[in-house]
């Protein structure tokens, strides 16, 4: 556990954002939440698109997505992410309002590894977040390959 | 009427009559002479008995000698220049021969390549020559062509044959199109009744008759009473027999001659009417004394009968095409009102005398959908409501007619008063709706100009008119009268425009519906976008109402407390709320995955889904069997799990509580039932119960949104079945739902 990957935050609402970031800190988690406002600026983070395959930063243990979001929205942010061969290993939660089922269907269809609805009940969030929180940052170890990828490039 | 031979007799007669070789009777009638002639050199070879007497030597001597020899002086020579340029068929006059026997109406034809002399006896007034009668002719031929309409043309064809013949009574007769035959038109004096109206079956004028009236459009009989000569050979030596159909003295059926004697009348005359090569009618004419006519007035008759045919036809044309705009006009008023109405088939009904009067009907009725609309005279709506489904059994895709409906459903008959014809047009390809026309039989619509019942001359006899029309009435038992062909064409063209509008009308319903379409695919966006976006709202409320609640826990009194939580509370009930909303409106638009599902299983696993919720409370429950049934098993399951969990909220007060879970299965539906004895309801609101948010308790008393029984209702019907509650306040509820029950084919999947 000494190397902990942060966790990819991307959500454009504040209050949402502050929520979440609470329901971590009562979580106690120790890994780093990497914040992006929108899906461009997840997609920046993570898919530069000029210029080599990130080296200098951190791959995050787990992206959590909100879906509706400005400029580029949570599904194609998915699809992008699932359909490159640098990213394609790291985890993808589904963070949404709404359980709309089409959202649903096409997100499990591109590959996501979770769809979550935001509980209405404060608790059952907060639950929710620690639940996620720790079964894909701490838990769930990233597949071999991408280990090997990670050692190839450093 | 004058059928050449009637068939009154019992049944093996009448096929005997049928049978009888009418065209080689090997007779004539005693009213003239017939020389048969051989060869180039016209020699004879047979005679009527009596013929030695005209030529004024024994028939014996007479044999064998060329006609010259036979027929001597100025006469002879005129007549032997005629007879060698007889035609082929038809019989021609060659004028007047005086022989020792007396003055003759000399007539050739060929037969069997024969050349046949008939010397016809001159009538009492003296023979007269076409010339003279072209006046009269004239007159004649004026007033038919001056006819207005075919009655009309009718009526005057009678009066001028009567008016150049002199007979007592002249009638046209018509063939309908199976030979049976009516009188259309008369002209008499009073020493003879009326036959006007009279109908004959078909049997009186059989097919060798009629097919004899087509060849020779003329024939008479002097005198029913007449005795028949024979036609001799020399020696009596046998011969094929001759063929007398264009004879002018053929000897005639004494079935006939007996039919003639027992109406009254001792002469006789009929005209063939043709249209085209078939035999329209006849015009007949009786007389009550023997009567003989001149060639030249039969000849002028037959010019007469002649012009009957041409004008018949003229005026036919006119007139069918008369009828045709008529019936266009009808057809046009009625799709205008149709067009006009809400529905057309109000448009239909609401113009019964068009609707009626479109193909000359008694009763109509229009099956559309469910309805079924009566017009005028028709059979009860039950019996209609069959015809019309045979007409489906039948596959009749296209338009149905029959003159005889008993003959398509024999239960019919009982109907034949109101139903014996049927008219039918299918008027929508996806239901079996029709419009139907009647007629009743058709004795019952025939009009008398005489007195039927007051029987004419010699009836009681088993040859008579009145034998005649018995015998038609056989005939035409359970028998509308036809549908001519224009009212079937007006029924086919009135079809296929109401079902340009049916067309019409489902394109508009069908544009509706993709309107409709839209508007609840926004809808559903909407109530999406609105249940999302006010979730979040609510969701944040109830959070940071929650963070300051653990922060400040410590510092807030009682009241500050109660106030936080009451915010928490409001909060997180609305955002429920719009979460059953959102649910609802998923459920409207999931798509059904229907399969077979075991009702048993899927009440059993509610239930221990659902144990939780009966807490500690002991349950008495009472599960029957379950049919199998075809659905979607996950909004199934949805149903169930609503009215199990509400039976066990609402029986939560009572300390015995009992919930019952059962089935009936009618024909078409499975109905469930899930029977409660909890707090029940007032009755008055049972239509309440389905809605959205409805709810019949006050929150404190019983938990909910208010939306269970909407989503079991919507899930219902996307099956294709319906719910319905029934209950009463402090006693339980019971609610039902229906579902299409399985088919054979289904449950074998």
């Amino acid at each position: 556990m000494a190397e902990l990957k942060p966790i990819l935050l991307v959500e454009d609402n504040p209050k949402d954002l502050e929520l979440t970031l609470a329901a971590f800190e009562e979580a106690q988690l120790a890994n780093d939440i990497l914040v992006a406002r929108d899906g461009a600026e997840a997609l920046d983070y993570l898919l530069p698109a000029d210029g080599p395959p990130p080296t200098g930063i951190k791959r995050p243990a787990v992206i959590i997505l909100d879906i509706k979001l400005p400029k580029i929205d949570g599904i194609e942010v998915l699809q992008r992410i699932k359909s490159d061969p640098n990213t394609r290993q790291i985890p993808v939660v589904m963070l949404t309002s709404s359980q709309e089922e089409k959202d649903l269907v096409r997100s499990y269809h591109l590959g996501v590894n979770a769809f979550v609805v935001k509980p209405v009940g404060f608790k059952e969030f907060f639950d929710a977040i620690r639940d996620l929180g720790s079964f894909w940052a701490i838990l769930n170890e990233p597949p071999p390959g991408s280990h090997r990828l990670r050692d190839v490039r450093s | 009427m004058i059928p050449s031979s009637p068939s009154h007799l019992p049944a093996p007669d009448l096929s005997a009559c049928a049978r009888e070789p009418i065209h080689i009777p090997g007779s004539i009638q005693p009213h003239g002479h017939m020389l048969v002639l051989e060869g180039d050199g016209l020699h004879l070879v047979r005679a009527s008995a009596q013929a030695g007497e005209a030529l004024g030597i024994g028939l014996d001597g007479a044999f064998g000698r060329p006609v010259e020899s036979l027929v001597t002086g100025a006469a002879g020579a005129e007549l032997l220049q005629g007879l060698k340029r007889v035609p082929a068929r038809e019989p021609v006059q060659l004028g007047i021969v005086h022989l020792p026997g007396g003055g003759f109406q000399a007539i050739a034809h060929r037969s069997d390549g024969r050349t046949i002399l008939e010397l016809e006896d001159l009538p009492a007034e003296g023979a007269r020559s076409l010339e003279a009668l072209y006046p009269q002719l004239r007159q004649g031929i004026d007033q038919l062509q001056s006819a207005l309409n075919l009655d009309d043309l009718m009526t005057r064809t009678a009066v001028e044959v009567r008016r150049l013949t002199g007979f007592d009574r002249v009638m046209v007769y018509r063939f309908d199109e199976t030979w049976n035959g009516t009188v259309i038109a008369e002209d008499r004096n009073e020493r003879l009744p009326s036959y006007l109206d009279l109908r004959f079956p078909a049997s009186d004028i059989p097919a060798q008759a009629r097919r004899l009236y087509a060849l020779n459009r003329l024939r008479l009989i002097v005198d029913a009473r007449y005795r028949p000569v024979p036609i001799l050979a020399r020696g009596g030596e046998g011969d094929a027999p001759l063929d007398l159909s264009y004879s002018v003295l053929r000897s005639v059926s004494p079935v006939h001659l007996e039919y003639m004697r027992n109406m009254g009348t001792a002469a006789s005359m009929s005209i063939s009417v043709m249209d085209g090569d078939r035999l329209w009618g006849l015009i007949s004419c009786h007389h009550a004394d023997p009567r003989q006519v001149s060639f030249a007035v039969r000849t002028a008759c037959d010019l007469l009968g002649q012009v009957l045919s041409i004008q018949m036809a003229a005026l036919d044309r006119g007139g069918e095409a008369e009828r045709r705009i008529r019936l266009k006009g009808i057809e046009a008023r009625l799709l205008a009102h149709m067009a006009a109405a809400e529905h057309f088939v109000d448009g239909l009904i609401d113009d019964s005398d068009d609707l009626l009067e479109l193909v000359g009907a008694e009763g109509a009725a229009v099956l559309f959908e469910d309805g079924c609309h009566l017009v005028g005279r028709t059979p009860a709506e039950g019996v209609v409501r069959r015809i019309a489904r045979r007409l489906v059994e039948a596959g009749h895709q296209d338009l149905f007619v029959t003159d005889s409906l008993a003959s398509l459903m024999p239960e019919a008959e009982k109907h034949k008063d109101t139903a014996s014809g049927l008219l039918a047009i299918p008027i929508s390809q996806l239901h079996p709706s029709y419009v139907l026309w009647f007629r009743p039989e058709v004795i019952q619509t025939v009009k008398w100009g005489g007195d039927p019942h007051k029987p004419a001359a010699g009836s009681g006899s088993r040859l008579s008119p009145r034998t005649s029309f018995e015998t038609w009435k056989e005939t035409v038992r359970l028998q509308a009268l036809p549908w001519r062909a224009s009212e079937i064409e007006a029924a086919r063209d009135f079809r296929n425009a109401i079902v340009g509008i049916v067309l019409r009308k489902a394109e508009e319903m069908a544009a509706l519906n993709i309107e409709l379409q839209r508007s609840n695919s926004e809808l559903a966006a909407f109530s999406y976008s609105v249940s999302h976006d006010l979730r979040a709202p609510f969701r944040h409320v109830t959070s940071y109402a929650e963070l300051l609640r653990a922060r400040a826990a410590g510092k807030l009194d009682a009241r500050e407390q109660h106030y936080l939580n009451t915010i928490i509370d409001a909060a997180s009930s609305a955002g429920h709320l719009v979460d059953g909303l959102l649910h609802f409106s998923q459920l409207g638009r999931a798509s059904l995955a229907v399969v077979p599902i075991d009702m048993n299983k899927l009440v059993a696993e509610v239930r221990r889904l659902l144990a939780p919720e009966a807490g500690d409370r002991s349950i008495q429950w009472s599960v029957a069997e379950l049919p199998e049934v075809s659905g979607d098993p996950t909004m199934i399951r949805l149903v169930m799990q609503n009215l199990l969990s509400n039976a066990i909220k609402y029986t939560r007060n009572r300390p015995d509580p009992v919930i019952e879970v059962g089935s009936r299965t009618a024909p078409d539906v499975v109905e469930f039932f899930v029977r409660d004895n909890g707090t029940g309801f007032d009755m008055a609101y049972a239509h309440k119960l389905f809605g959205v948010f409805q709810r019949l308790h006050r929150e404190e008393e019983f938990e909910g949104i208010g939306i269970g029984l909407a989503n079991v209702r919507r899930i219902v019907e996307r099956h294709g079945g319906s719910a319905r509650a029934e209950g009463q306040p402090g006693k339980g509820a019971a609610f039902f739902f229906s579902l299409p029950r399985l088919s054979a084919a289904q449950s074998q999947r």
